[in-house]
């Protein structure tokens, strides 16, 4: 069963200059206990996808979709507090910046309660604040902090970055949710905290039965048990597929040089070596080239290239592009 | 034979924001000695808290330490000379987006150290900034641009600019690549070796990412609550085992996401 299926997802911006395109066609499918992460460059329209998914989205911006369906259900033609709704109990969102999106002015404890859904403590008054202690204790070891007592009493300001993610990962599994969306969670992180972080979230998938939508900037610091991978380039689709096949045969050369980028793939480079690297910077919103985006930095383009690629399906992958580095093996 | 910086039991202590005359001030850094040759780069690493934040901007000029002394070339190097300091020690910082000055032109920017470190005059100046904006890989054009009409990389590569353009022997680079995409990422990091081919300049570098360390830098420098627990060369510091601190900060990492390491680029080459 299909817990998410995104088809030609398009968002467009109203801007002085005209209509701009910010995701151009984005598919997405997505099932229960998966990771899937979602890997682009800034300005690739990664988070805005994300936001797309929980409807968090500008309203004077226009959504298209020829599907989106949450549990087959369609989420576009629901009403607004419906929506709503379905969000609030199947989905949930953490940040890159956990420290700034907590509340700054109540303890951890009285956020983990806030999220808490009311219908799970019963009882009287008294039977209700017990309940809801050990409830928040229990979320507490769940995402890896033993040591809860000094925890719950302190404000976020108090607490360091990792400890904080993990807080904000306890407060978004509060109500039990199907999907979690991480929006880079450990930017900026140091690698020690950066590996608690994918850890836990890789656990979480597995004991929990929820699906991991983990977004990145990098493929070196996806995290290793990540199902399936989508490359995004300036709002438009690269490449989708299983994660370990792309990662091992990359087919579009955006895929390749994003994995040739990234040092963590790259062991054997001689000392002090020159890396491999695109060409020229990330286009802005008012400047997009037509056709494939990729065009301008992209090693292999054509004259082809100004028209946008339709999608190629081989076995379980989908990439755009005109000049795959793989040859089809049909 | 000297070095071309020496640290002798540089140390550093913070005064507690309250608290009697006697009581106890807390350590940044405990002192420590170390030396660095020119066109090196010293790799200097820890986790947060571990003062190597402290340290760089010690050696940058940026703060005072209360013990120990620098001498750079054979001199002593003092704090409050800033000629002496800045033709010789430079800084990057992490957040390229807020150490450049919004009200001023790239220009501008770059010209002010020269118009207070040295007797240039408007035209040599001008070709100062020229030619290192180029350096950079940079255009003219961008003299007139303020920051605000730059991309990030660009902004990065202005700061790499302002700290080259008094042809320093050592750029103290805080965290100045976290947080940039892995393609603006790659181009810096080519760039600061380039300008290293080129120029001859040492660097440290601080940084928590072990991938980064591994690949560009000479020697490793690892703190830890502010202690020096190990100074080597890089080969050597990646092959001690002794120390598990050192293993689990550098080799957890490193090994972490080697089943995507499978030769892709023979593949690809085919």
């Amino acid at each position: 069963m299909q817990l998410l299926d995104i088809r030609n997802l398009t968002v467009e911006m109203q801007t002085p200059q005209g209509i701009v395109r910010v995701l151009d066609k984005v598919n997405l499918q997505l099932t229960e206990g998966e990771i899937h992460s979602i890997v682009g460059e800034s300005g690739s329209g990664k988070s805005l996808l994300a936001k797309a998914i929980v409807g968090f989205i500008n309203p004077n911006w226009q959504v298209t979709a020829d599907r989106l369906w949450w549990n087959g259900k369609d989420l576009l033609a629901m009403s607004p507090q419906q929506r709503r709704q379905i969000t609030g109990r199947d989905m949930a969102m953490i940040f890159q910046d956990p420290n700034a999106y907590l509340d700054p002015n109540s303890t951890v404890e009285q956020q983990i309660v806030e999220a808490i859904p009311q219908g799970d403590v019963r009882g009287t008054f008294m039977r209700r604040r017990v309940d809801r202690k050990t409830r928040v204790k229990r979320l507490l070891h769940r995402v890896g902090i033993r040591d809860h007592e000094p925890i719950m009493d302190s404000y976020p300001f108090e607490l360091s970055q990792g400890v904080a993610q993990k807080v904000s990962i306890a407060i978004a599994i509060a109500h039990r949710p199907k999907l979690l969306i991480a929006d880079e969670p450990t930017t900026a992180m140091e690698p020690s905290t950066r590996l608690q972080i994918h850890r836990l979230l890789a656990r979480l998938a597995v004991s929990q039965q929820m699906s991991v939508v983990l977004i990145s900037q990098d493929v070196g610091s996806i995290l290793p048990e990540t199902k399936r991978l989508t490359m995004l380039y300036c709002g438009q689709l690269m490449e989708t597929g299983p994660a370990k096949d792309i990662l091992s045969e990359p087919a579009h050369p955006y895929t390749d040089s994003m994995i040739r980028m990234s040092l963590q793939t790259q062991q054997e480079l001689p000392h002090k070596a020159r890396l491999p690297t695109l060409p020229g910077a990330i286009p802005t919103l008012r400047h997009m080239p037509i056709g494939c985006r990729l065009g301008p930095r992209c090693p292999h383009a054509q004259k082809t290239c100004v028209k946008a690629p339709t999608a190629t399906h081989e076995r379980q992958r989908v990439y755009h592009c005109h000049f795959p580095l793989l040859v089809t093996s049909s | 034979m000297s070095h071309l910086l020496e640290i002798h039991n540089l140390g550093k202590t913070f005064r507690p924001r309250k608290g009697w005359p006697w009581t106890p001030q807390s350590v940044a850094i405990e002192p420590l000695s170390f030396t660095l040759e020119a066109g090196e780069i010293l790799a200097v690493m820890g986790e947060t808290g571990s003062g190597k934040s402290t340290l760089a901007k010690i050696i940058g000029g940026v703060d005072t330490a209360t013990s120990g002394e620098i001498w750079l070339n054979g001199q002593k190097l003092h704090s409050n000379k800033y000629s002496q300091l800045c033709n010789n020690i430079r800084m990057i910082f992490q957040d390229s987006e807020n150490s450049l000055n919004a009200h001023l032109t790239i220009g501008k920017q770059l010209e002010e150290p020269l118009l207070f470190n040295t007797k240039l005059n408007v035209a040599e100046r001008q070709e100062r900034v020229n030619v290192t904006l180029q350096r950079v890989g940079m255009l003219r054009e961008h003299w007139e641009f303020y920051p605000h009409m730059l991309s990030s990389g660009q902004k990065q590569r202005v700061c790499i600019a302002r700290a080259i353009i008094l042809e320093p022997q050592i750029v103290v680079a805080d965290e100045a690549l976290v947080g940039l995409d892995p393609s603006v990422r790659a181009q810096i990091i080519n760039l600061m070796l380039d300008l290293q081919e080129d120029m001859g300049i040492s660097y440290i570098l601080v940084t928590h990412s072990p991938q980064i360390v591994k690949h560009i830098a000479d020697k490793i420098l690892i703190l830890y609550r502010g202690k020096m627990i190990a100074f080597d060369k890089t080969d050597i510091v990646l092959k001690d085992t002794q120390q598990s601190y050192v293993q689990q900060l550098l080799h957890e990492h490193l090994k972490q996401n080697i089943q995507y390491s499978s030769d892709t680029s023979a593949k690809i080459a085919d």
